[in-house]
């Protein structure tokens, strides 16, 4: 329990308005875009600026009092669960893009401007910020820097660390450090790139530095049908194989096609087995034989059509459809839940072929609708959650599915985060001493164990209960 | 060799071919060390670190050794850990676009074993034929090619390392994408060898481009060839782009810009580079077999020079920057070489033997100013003697800046006895 008078003080920091803690008012704060487990902050900390982020830190680390981190709240991986944290910080409110600089391509925006707000402050220049998580037009950088955000497009242009120059974090102890900054070249460890992906562990970053890209001449974009997802996988790791790098390559499988036609009218054949959503971008002059090489390919390895995009509306719709196909498939169940494994990109007709099997194994339904191109795979896996039978099987399955990824040399999360979700598969992945690095490292930015305890490495302290779900929100 | 020591003692670590005493050639920055030793395996790596440790002695990695001029003076070196026996290639899947290294295999070797999958690694630091795989995380050196494929934190996706216990730690994976845990690969690179031993490393490759063109352009000054740039920049992605001058003929300034891709894509390209550049009146012309002149000119921003600097700043200030540098030269009376890279805005200096008297007032005057900005000026090569000069002005990395503490912890946890390289990293560390 917080002490009494310490609301007041955060009030005094924030304002009245800047400080939740009415039990009604801290239920949408319980879980983030991870529903299985659920559990309110007592309070939640909304500041202003970047300054007063600092003061309330300071605060909280004179006070003893550990927090989690919260951006918009769309995180997959249970990353801004309070666990054994009274208080929530929530950069929200960190609205401002503070600078531009078209000619050096830059960008310094703060935690809570939403990811989508910067390409379009850039976009009039023609230029973009790559990472485009399905969430964008919801999730705030501050997210995406916490968690390494990924997203379709990443497969040509790289992750969130790839984009990102330098960081403003706010240590547990309320200090403020200004890492990396415009240039790229800067003398020392490359600790910016150690925080991108910290998942809030190191403190809390208030604003960054981004690269922008510019935004490709044109596009190409294509829907490549196929019967079956066995021929849709050997397509994706044929047109990798032969040298041609997408700006994405996702594969839809049929279960998804139908729920995200249902919902969007994009334009997907309902009937076939799979589709794979290519897109190709770069100077026009080089685009229409590599269509051409790309729709050879694609039909060489069974695709029965490949539909190409025929304006920028239509391309729009495809994109849409796809980055919304998690919404959609909430007309298919009560509930559902997915993973994030990857695997080598070679391992993907496997790692569907080993899905398929579970899914079969467990009498589940499962849809997929992944990156492809990189080997990201996002089961989607089917339940209800008043059928207490089915909710065990489900967990199962998608420990296995995790398993399999592992075994076929991948990882356990391509783009989501551990958080609270995966911990448990941590050991599986990094060796004691590979985990014990890692705690090392955290000490030197976070040595109480303020920022966001309990996430991403195993502790003694808390066992991972994600084991029974108790419920989950309708999506 | 100090009183005390027996005589090889890295027997029970290596065989004992594997230890030698070491020669004025091994010397860092003057500072000669008693043994080199060349483990063979991750188990001999930890072992030799082991009998370090307990001896109390320094070590220092060293790939084929042609960037060693690169850090402060090491507070001691006794040890040169070699790592040229480890040269590897563990697993390359040309499928999946990705290699697994070992720290000693050079550049060289492994671009040909890329380049049977039409692939590359497509790092390009100065001499990168003598460079290893180990030598370019740990200096993070970079080339002309890294205005459009970025550096080796933008490659790399796993490290294996060993710490200063002998304790073998993995960081990243296998796969293109992964954020499970920290991303540990990120703390090895430009680390300059300080917080533990790289054994080898996986990174994602790419397609190599199927074509490569270059034109030269010849430009009236600096500030013109950098506007031109900008507009290059934009107008087609380069794939890489260089301000050169001329040593002989100071005031002729030359853009190199490189196109990669389809045959189609590089005759548009260079198409669009030559309307610019004559639409403000520099002559441009294509030059032959694009991707030899691209590595020359790698080599030659650090060639035969005796001093290299390097500086860093935001691409649009590149102009003037290299303004600064010619009014600073100019003062000391002699001609830089000058390789800037606008898109990324990082440029090297040479100088000649010349202006070494003057290297320390030289760096006072230029540094402040770049770093005032958020840039930087590091000297990547000197003679022992003139980094020793340069310490009373600062050092060869420069101001650390707000972010020391931080790092001091991060050398302190993880080389809590430093044992590595004392002294020779940003702020002593």
């Amino acid at each position: 329990m917080l002490a009494p008078g310490f609301s007041q003080r955060l009030r005094r920091l924030v304002g009245d308005e800047g400080v939740v803690d009415r039990p009604e008012s801290l239920l949408v704060y319980e879980c983030d875009g991870y529903t299985l487990e659920r559990s309110a902050p007592e309070m939640v900390v909304l500041p202003r600026t970047p300054a007063e982020v600092a003061q309330v830190i300071r605060a909280l680390w004179e006070e003893g009092v550990p927090f989690v981190p919260r951006g918009a709240g769309t995180g997959l991986s249970g990353g801004t669960l309070p666990v054994e944290t009274p208080v929530m910080v929530c950069t929200s409110r960190l609205q401002e893009i503070e600078s531009i600089d078209l000619a050096n391509r830059r960008v310094v925006a703060q935690a809570g401007v939403v990811n989508l707000w910067v390409s379009r402050a850039v976009s009039d220049a023609g230029l973009l910020f790559a990472p485009d998580p399905s969430s964008q037009t919801a999730c705030t950088i501050g997210g995406n820097v916490a968690e390494n955000s990924g997203g379709p497009h990443t497969l040509k242009y790289g992750v969130t660390t790839n984009h990102v120059l330098g960081v403003e974090l706010v240590l547990p102890t309320g200090e403020v450090v200004t890492l990396g900054g415009p240039v790229e070249e800067r003398s020392g460890y490359d600790l910016t790139g150690l925080v991108v992906g910290s998942e809030g562990t190191f403190g809390l970053v208030t604003r960054a530095t981004l690269r922008l890209v510019r935004a490709p001449e044109a596009y190409r974009t294509f829907l490549a049908v196929f019967d079956s997802v066995s021929d849709a996988s050997e397509a994706v790791s044929g047109i990798i194989a032969a040298g041609i790098v997408p700006a994405a390559l996702e594969m839809l499988d049929g279960l998804i096609l139908r729920a995200v036609e249902d919902a969007f009218h994009a334009g997907f054949p309902v009937d076939a087995g799979a589709v794979l959503l290519i897109e190709l971008d770069g100077p026009a002059a080089g685009l229409d034989s590599q269509s051409e090489e790309v729709t050879t390919f694609c039909k060489k390895q069974g695709a029965v059509d490949v539909r190409t995009a025929a304006d920028d509306a239509q391309r729009a719709l495809l994109w849409k459809a796809r980055k919304r196909a998690f919404g959609a498939v909430g007309r298919l169940a009560p509930n559902y839940c997915t993973q994030d494994g990857v695997v080598p990109r070679t391992q993907v007709p496997e790692i569907l072929r080993r899905i398929s099997a579970t899914a079969e194994k467990h009498q589940l339904r499962i849809g997929n609708v992944f990156h492809a191109g990189d080997g990201n795979i996002h089961p989607i896996i089917l339940f209800d959650e008043r059928n207490a039978d089915e909710v065990k099987r489900v967990l199962a399955a998608g420990e296995e599915i995790l398993e399999a990824c592992i075994a076929l040399g991948g990882s356990v999360t391509g783009e989501h985060g551990i958080g609270v979700e995966k911990i448990a598969q941590m050991p599986q992945l990094f060796s004691p001493e590979d985990l014990h690095a890692m705690t090392t490292l955290r000490s030197v930015f976070d040595p109480e164990r303020r920022a966001n305890p309990h996430k991403l490495l195993p502790d003694s302290k808390v066992c991972v209960e994600a084991r029974a779900p108790r419920r989950q929100a309708a999506m | 060799m100090s009183a005390g020591l027996p005589t090889n003692p890295f027997a029970e670590a290596v065989r004992a071919e594997r230890v030698a005493e070491a020669t004025s050639a091994d010397a860092v920055d003057g500072i000669l060390p008693e043994w080199v030793v060349a483990p063979e395996s991750a188990d001999e790596v930890a072992a030799t670190l082991g009998v370090a440790r307990r001896r109390g002695l320094s070590v220092v990695s060293r790939g084929l050794g042609r960037h060693m001029t690169l850090g402060n003076p090491p507070r001691r070196v006794d040890v040169i850990l070699s790592l040229e026996r480890m040269n590897r290639i563990l697993a390359y899947e040309p499928a999946d676009m990705t290699v697994r290294v070992e720290a000693g295999c050079s550049l060289r070797a492994l671009a040909a074993t890329l380049s049977e999958g039409h692939q590359w690694l497509p790092l390009d630091p100065p001499h990168a034929e003598e460079t290893t795989v180990g030598g370019v995380l740990a200096t993070n050196l970079s080339g002309p090619l890294r205005a459009s494929q970025g550096t080796a934190r933008d490659l790399l996706i796993g490290i294996r390392t060993v710490g200063p216990d002998g304790t073998i730690v993995s960081g990243g994976g296998k796969v293109v994408k992964n954020v499970a845990g920290y991303d540990l690969p990120k703390m090895h690179i430009g680390a300059l060898g300080t917080l533990g031993v790289i054994l080898d490393a996986t990174f994602k490759v790419r397609p190599r481009p199927q074509d490569e063109g270059a034109l030269e352009i010849t430009c009236e000054s600096e500030t013109q060839a950098a506007h031109l740039c900008l507009q290059l920049r934009d107008a087609s992605e380069p794939l890489w782009l260089q301000i050169t001058n001329d040593a002989d003929s100071p005031k002729d300034w030359r853009v190199l810009a490189g196109a990669g891709g389809r045959r189609e894509d590089v005759t548009t390209a260079l198409e669009r580079y030559r309307q610019l550049s004559e639409a403000i009146g520099a002559r441009a012309r294509p030059v032959p077999n694009a991707p030899r002149i691209r590595q020359q000119i790698a080599d030659a921003s650090a060639h035969g020079e005796d001093i290299v600097l390097r500086a860093a700043t935001l691409p649009t200030r590149i102009g003037d920057v290299l303004t600064d540098i010619l009014r600073e030269t100019d003062r000391i009376g002699t001609v830089p070489r000058l390789h800037a890279d606008p898109i990324c805005g990082v440029l090297r200096v040479g100088l000649d033997a010349n202006a070494s008297e003057h290297l320390a007032a030289w760096v006072t005057g230029l540094r402040p100013k770049l770093e005032r900005e958020g840039g930087s000026l590091v000297v990547e090569r000197a003679s022992a003697a003139q980094k020793k000069r340069l310490l009373e002005a600062g050092d060869v990395w420069g101001e650390p800046g707000p972010a020391l503490s931080l790092m001091r912890g991060l050398k302190e946890a993880f080389d809590p006895s430093t044992l590595f390289a004392p002294g020779r990293f940003v702020g002593g560390l």
